[in-house]
């Protein structure tokens, strides 16, 4: 058991709501389809927040009603169940910038945390998660993906099959 | 006490032009103030956290243009958060009918605070998301005042006028069909997105595909206008990009919006 | 911080002083030290590569007897001080330094290329409104009037980190030249932006090398990041341009530019013994270390990649307003940014004639396991560093905390002549100022250029006869198509180009804004508060690699006419303008590169003087060449970009290129001769022909008439010839201005007298101009270009179209404009969908 209390890490996922049209998932579906994936039928963009720190679940509520989503046009999980696993050409694809790769939006989200009143989380990293439908493989999405949102230079990210 | 009065007159009227990290229309909306006979004053929203100012003394408040802290998470989202947080009183300032205008990212703050477009509920029922284009666009656009509405900002404004637009989550959205029969009924749409002979169009007329191509939105009192378009851009002739062509504008028609405003608490 | 200096004699006093390093005055060192003085040469080579210090052999021995003479080693600090130093990002040393070059008849020794070519030409010129250039962060001119303003002006490139993460290096570069522009004098506020960008054709179908990105993806991505970055900073982006060559595939250049405005008391910066060491901004992390020298290297697989990141605009932003409210209130004596080498070089260079002591434990730091020589060499972007008087500091502070940025104090500038830099008590560095900054060891390089053989191609323009004429129409629509004379509006509308709300003559124009103007024309009413002075400024540029191709030298003539065209086309007053050089070439280790690059300086310096207009700052990238899927060595074409500004004395008096009515007269300016070498008609067509070679002093006379006549406004639009020629320029001003026009061959004024239609209308013969006058002014302009070549060849007409009479009399051309402008807008957005 460390002495040092550390906090703890929690995803955040905001996204428009299904009812609200995704021009940025308009954008990047073009992409795809342009840079080898022509099967690709549409893309849904949601910003993912990790947040490291001594926030409890309400404390994470609160951030996530309050500061990260919008009340009109977002919805929002704290996430900590992992995505249902069933394929059926959904995919789930996440980028993030590398841990050495400052993260501008992840600074102010910190400090605005901070300025609701809620205990300042140690660290915040903001990363895209694209809900992807299309029958494709997981290599041939990964190879497309790093043609697109993703260069290794700054990104990592992660390619599941997944419905949620 | 004089701070209590309904508007604040004088003759020059002092106005707060609100900053924030990542601000950045302030010097030319300050500027647009002055030159209309305004006392502009640049004041930080780590001012008002100090407790250093008290908006109270002003009698219009500006929130300008830019990215208040980067536009991160969401535009201007930040940034109302602040405003609820720190500017509490703005609510009682509006209420006072004192004038009050957000321009583009001060537009965003106003409508995420829940101060537009019903400046009573604190409740949010319009927001923005991104351009249906999905780009940050830069272009002139025609719009068409709705001359039914209160809005002091716009009375005496010619029914069509041209004005740029500059972002990229421009689009305004309501939380459901019956918030747009309320902003109808209470004429809180001040301006519109049309076509050079008046037709709601889209794009690239509707630069960002809003809503029954609203631009601008009032309070139904008239005293609160939130816009997209930059008034601050217009302010003389040599702004419009066709002044080459044209040799009757004699100023810039933003300008006029800002005169309305600092004329009102004038007289 | 990086901007090209001219470098201290080589015999000069400071170089041959160094003293000996003294022994470390009991301090020990912050890391283990190197064994450096006693390593066999194989050994210090390999610890070079190892460490990426990218220092030569003749360097390498320089520091070696430098410390064999202290009689101690060097300290892993010290000679990345060293290295970073005398890197070819920071040090230019290849124009600094001697070049032995020879043209096959005559050979000629320059002791330094710069001093002797471009910074030779604007001593000679001493044009009285240059304050301060070739020696701060960015050449600074006065502006305005009454003497209270002035502007500074800077242009950099960032190519190596857009290469490999074209949205970082993108952000990144422009916050690097925005920052040059606050740490020049004591800071000037940026009015605008600039960029430009040569890339391979989005469309490029061939192979890659492993880990080279496809250039579509290379171009979304540096124009996001100029957007994402410029728009926050709340600068407008309104002037630049896009090149496109399939030999920029695995280097694509970036050219970001900034200018900024200052009251003229603070042109001057000092720094005084006793001064804080102020670093402000955001913390530094282990962001971007080598970044000069990673500048230094050609691209390969094993490429450094640490050197790239994204931006921080928000951080910037806050830097920005709070320097500048500082400096009005006048808290501190000298300001640099930090750019490549970081602290080392900023920090370095304002103590370059005085000292300083650096306690590196004080500077934040983004996270704790930074070694101390990390900190030291970080390139962590959006930090400046400040000279305070200890009296200012608390004030200072407050207004940096106000705003929500970093603000702490390193160090004192001492007045012992040496860089001592330790953390915690240990000796990070100590090194003295003359050898780092003049010990360096010049080597002499060897250029070489051969002229190129003519290629076997049949000459442009020869054929003739109803088979070519019925072609006319179809090669301008081909090349209003063409990717580098396209619309750039798909990229110009992502920039928020009128913020500030100064922009009056913005970079789309017409009837529609949708046309290509020549120059933006800004008026910073926002920045100097002044309402009533109507005082202006416009900026344009030149770029032709394609030239390059056949000549540097007469390419470098035509970037500087083309960009004083264009700044006559706004209705600048050229007279008192300034240019700015970018070259970008590939190694300069291979003589027939340098001797081409040495062709492209002597043409700026031929410019400059025959045009009778100043540099007042520069840059050069080199070694922009990588090894290609085939293994094979791909070097990018010489490039030079040449950036012109020039005041714009009264905006009101500011043109556009649209046509303005019917039943105009068309002017044209210059002489149209048998020049298609490097054209776009011998690139569509596969022909070839003598290079546009301009004559500067002829031209300047044609220029300054033109100027006349648009102050007596008797100018309705004006526009300059350029890629494509008469038919180019023609095609945009009618379909901007929403009015045809009607000319005839025969009338215009061509050397020698016969040349075929298509020469006539595709020719890039340099300086020339067309001008739509109103009939009621054609004897007054006649009279203001007495003694200048200038016909009239034509009207415009209501009629939508084009119409070209050919020298037989006949219609060669007749195309409608939708037709000419559906074409020249449907490129770039079918290409980015």
């Amino acid at each position: 058991m460390s002495l040092i209390a550390t906090g703890t890490t929690n995803l955040i996922e905001v996204r428009l709501r299904p009812d609200f049209a995704d021009a940025a998932g308009q954008a990047a579906l073009a992409q795809l389809q342009h840079a080898g994936f022509p099967a690709a039928r549409s893309v849904r963009m949601s910003t993912v927040y990790e947040i490291c720190g001594t926030l409890n679940q309400s404390h994470l509520q609160q951030a996530a009603r309050e500061l990260l989503s919008d009340g009109v046009t977002h919805e929002f999980k704290v996430l900590n169940t992992p995505p249902v696993l069933d394929g059926m050409n959904h995919w789930r694809v996440e980028v993030w910038l590398k841990p050495t790769v400052t993260d501008p939006t992840g600074e102010s989200v910190r400090r605005a945390i901070a300025e609701l009143g809620l205990p300042e989380p140690e660290r915040v990293r903001c990363g895209t998660a694209y809900r992807i439908l299309g029958k494709t493989t997981r290599n041939v999405l990964e190879r497309v993906v790093r043609r697109t949102f993703a260069n290794p230079v700054i990104h990592t990210f992660t390619v599941t099959e997944a419905y949620d | 006490m004089m701070s209590s009065k309904p508007v604040l007159r004088g003759k020059r009227p002092k106005v707060l032009v609100l900053r924030a990290p990542g601000t950045n229309c302030d010097m030319e909306t300050a500027l647009a103030f002055k030159v209309v006979g305004g006392e502009p004053e640049l004041v930080s929203i780590s001012d008002f956290r100090a407790a250093k100012v008290r908006l109270m003394e002003f009698s219009i408040v500006a929130i300008p243009g830019g990215f208040s802290y980067g536009d991160d998470v969401a535009a201007g989202k930040i940034l109302a958060n602040q405003v609820k947080l720190y500017m509490k009183e703005i609510r009682n300032f509006v209420r006072l009918g004192r004038p009050v205008i957000g321009i583009c990212n001060g537009f965003q703050a106003l409508v995420k605070a829940g101060l537009l477009p019903f400046s009573g509920a604190a409740e949010q029922t319009a927001s923005f998301t991104a351009n249906d284009s999905g780009r940050f666009e830069a272009r002139w656009v025609h719009l068409r005042l709705n001359t039914q509405s209160m809005c002091l900002w716009t009375q005496g404004l010619p029914e069509m006028i041209e004005l740029p637009v500059a972002h990229g989550e421009g689009k305004l959205v309501l939380k459901s069909p019956r918030h747009l029969e309320e902003l109808k009924k209470n004429k809180s749409i001040a301006l519109q997105y049309v076509s050079d002979d008046g037709k709601l169009l889209g794009y690239p007329h509707n630069p960002n595909g809003s809503v029954f191509n609203i631009a601008g939105l009032t309070n139904p009192e008239g005293n609160c206008l939130g816009l997209m378009p930059h008034p601050e851009r217009f302010t003389v002739r040599h702004h419009h990009p066709n002044w080459t062509r044209q040799t009757f504008m004699k100023e810039g028609i933003g300008l006029e919006m800002f005169r309305n405003a600092v004329k009102y608490c004038q007289s | 911080m990086t901007e090209r200096r001219p470098a201290a004699a080589p015999n000069g006093k400071r170089a041959t002083t160094a003293p000996v390093v003294p022994a470390a005055r009991g301090q020990a060192p912050a890391d283990e030290g190197l064994r450096f003085t006693t390593l066999p040469p194989k050994e210090l080579k390999e610890l070079n590569a190892k460490l990426g210090w990218s220092l030569n052999d003749v360097e390498l021995e320089a520091i070696r007897a430098h410390f064999k003479k202290a009689g101690r080693e060097p300290s892993r600090g010290e000679v990345e001080t060293i290295a970073q130093t005398w890197s070819e990002h920071c040090k230019h040393k290849t124009f600094n330094g001697p070049v032995r070059y020879s043209d096959g008849k005559k050979s000629r020794v320059f002791r330094s290329l710069f001093a002797e070519t471009i910074v030779k030409a604007t001593k000679e010129l001493s044009s009285p409104w240059c304050l301060s250039v070739f020696k701060d962060n960015a050449g600074i001119v006065q502006f305005g009037k009454g003497g209270r303003w002035a502007l500074a002006v800077k242009v950099e490139t960032h190519n190596h980190p857009c290469a490999v993460e074209p949205y970082g290096g993108a952000e990144t570069g422009i916050g690097g030249v925005i920052r040059d522009v606050l740490g020049a004098g004591l800071g000037a506020k940026p009015v605008l932006n600039t960029d430009t960008f040569c890339l391979a054709r989005p469309d490029y179908s061939g192979e890659l090398p492993e880990g080279a990105l496809h250039p579509v993806r290379t171009l979304r991505g540096v124009v996001a990041g100029v957007r994402d970055y410029g728009n926050r900073m709340g600068i407008p982006t309104a002037g630049g341009g896009l090149w496109f060559d399939d030999d920029y595939r695995l280097n694509p250049l970036v050219f970001c530019g900034t200018v900024g405005i200052l009251p003229t008391w603070a042109v001057r910066k000092e720094v005084k013994p006793g001064d804080l060491i102020v670093a402000v901004g955001g913390p530094t992390g282990r962001d971007g270390l080598h970044g000069a020298t990673f500048s230094s290297t050609t691209m390969d697989g094993e490429t450094d990649r640490a050197a790239v990141q994204i931006g921080h605009p928000l951080n910037e932003k806050r830097v920005l307003d709070a320097l500048m409210v500082a400096r009005d209130r006048r808290l501190y004596r000298g300001v640099t940014d930090c750019g490549a080498g970081g602290f080392s070089s900023a920090i370095g260079e304002l103590a370059r004639d005085c000292g300083a002591r650096v306690e590196l434990e004080k500077a934040p730091l983004k996270c704790s396991d930074l070694e101390p020589w990390e900190i030291w060499l970080s390139e962590a972007q959006e930090r400046m560093v400040l000279a305070v008087p200890p009296k200012s500091y608390p004030e200072l502070e407050r207004l940096f905390h106000a705003e929500g940025t970093g603000c702490s104090v390193l160090g004192e500038f001492t007045k012992t002549g040496r860089l001592v830099v330790t953390h915690k008590g240990a000796r990070v560095a100590d090194l003295d100022m003359g050898f780092l900054h003049d010990g360096m060891p010049r080597v002499e390089r060897r250029a070489v250029w051969t002229e190129g053989s003519k290629p076997k191609r049949g000459p442009c323009g020869a054929r003739g006869g109803p088979a070519v004429r019925g072609r006319l129409g179809s090669i301008l629509t081909r090349m209003l198509a063409h990717l580098n004379v396209c619309s750039r509006e798909w990229v110009i509308r992502q920039y928020d180009h009128e913020v500030q709300a100064g922009t009056v003559i913005k970079p789309l124009q017409g009837q529609r804004h949708d046309g290509p103007g020549d120059a933006c024309v800004i008026w910073p009413v926002a920045a100097t508060g002044d309402w009533e002075d109507r005082s202006g400024f416009a900026v344009g540029h030149g770029l032709n690699p394609s030239y390059g191709r056949v000549d540097p030298y007469w390419m470098a003539l035509c970037c500087a006419d083309e960009a004083l065209r264009n700044l006559l086309c706004a209705g600048a007053d050229i007279s008192k303008a300034s240019f700015l050089d970018n070259f970008c070439w590939a190694s300069p280790e291979v003589p027939e590169q340098l001797g081409g690059l040495v062709r492209a300086a002597l043409g700026c310096h031929d410019a400059a003087k025959g045009y009778g207009i100043p540099f007042i700052s520069g840059k050069d990238s080199l070694y922009n060449q990588s090894r290609d899927e085939k293994g094979r060595e791909l070097a990018i074409p010489g490039t030079l970009l040449i950036t012109a500004v020039a005041p714009v004395p009264d905006i009101t008096h500011s043109l556009t290129m649209d046509f303005k009515g019917p039943g105009n007269s068309l002017f044209l300016v210059g002489v149209t001769k048998d020049e298609t070498g490097g054209s776009l008609l011998s690139q569509m067509e596969g022909c070839s022909g003598e290079v546009p070679k301009p004559d500067p002093k002829a031209a300047a006379r044609s220029f300054k008439a033109v100027a006349e006549a648009i102050s007596k406004k008797l100018v309705l639009s004006a526009h300059d010839l350029s890629d494509g020629g008469l038919g180019v320029a023609l095609s945009e001003m009618a379909f901007s201005g929403e009015f045809g026009a009607s000319i005839e061959l025969d009338q215009i004024l061509t050397s020698p007298a016969m040349l075929s239609d298509e020469t006539i209308l595709f020719s890039e013969s340099p300086s020339r101009i067309l001008l739509e006058v109103s009939p009621k002014d054609d004897l007054a302009v006649m009279r203001a270009l007495k003694g200048v070549p200038a016909r009239r060849i034509g009207s415009t007409t209501a009629n939508p179209l084009i119409k070209v009479s050919g020298l037989d009399g006949s219609v060669v051309l007749e195309t409608l404009l939708v037709e000419l402008k559906a074409a020249w807008q449907k490129t770039l957005p079918e290409l980015l969908k």
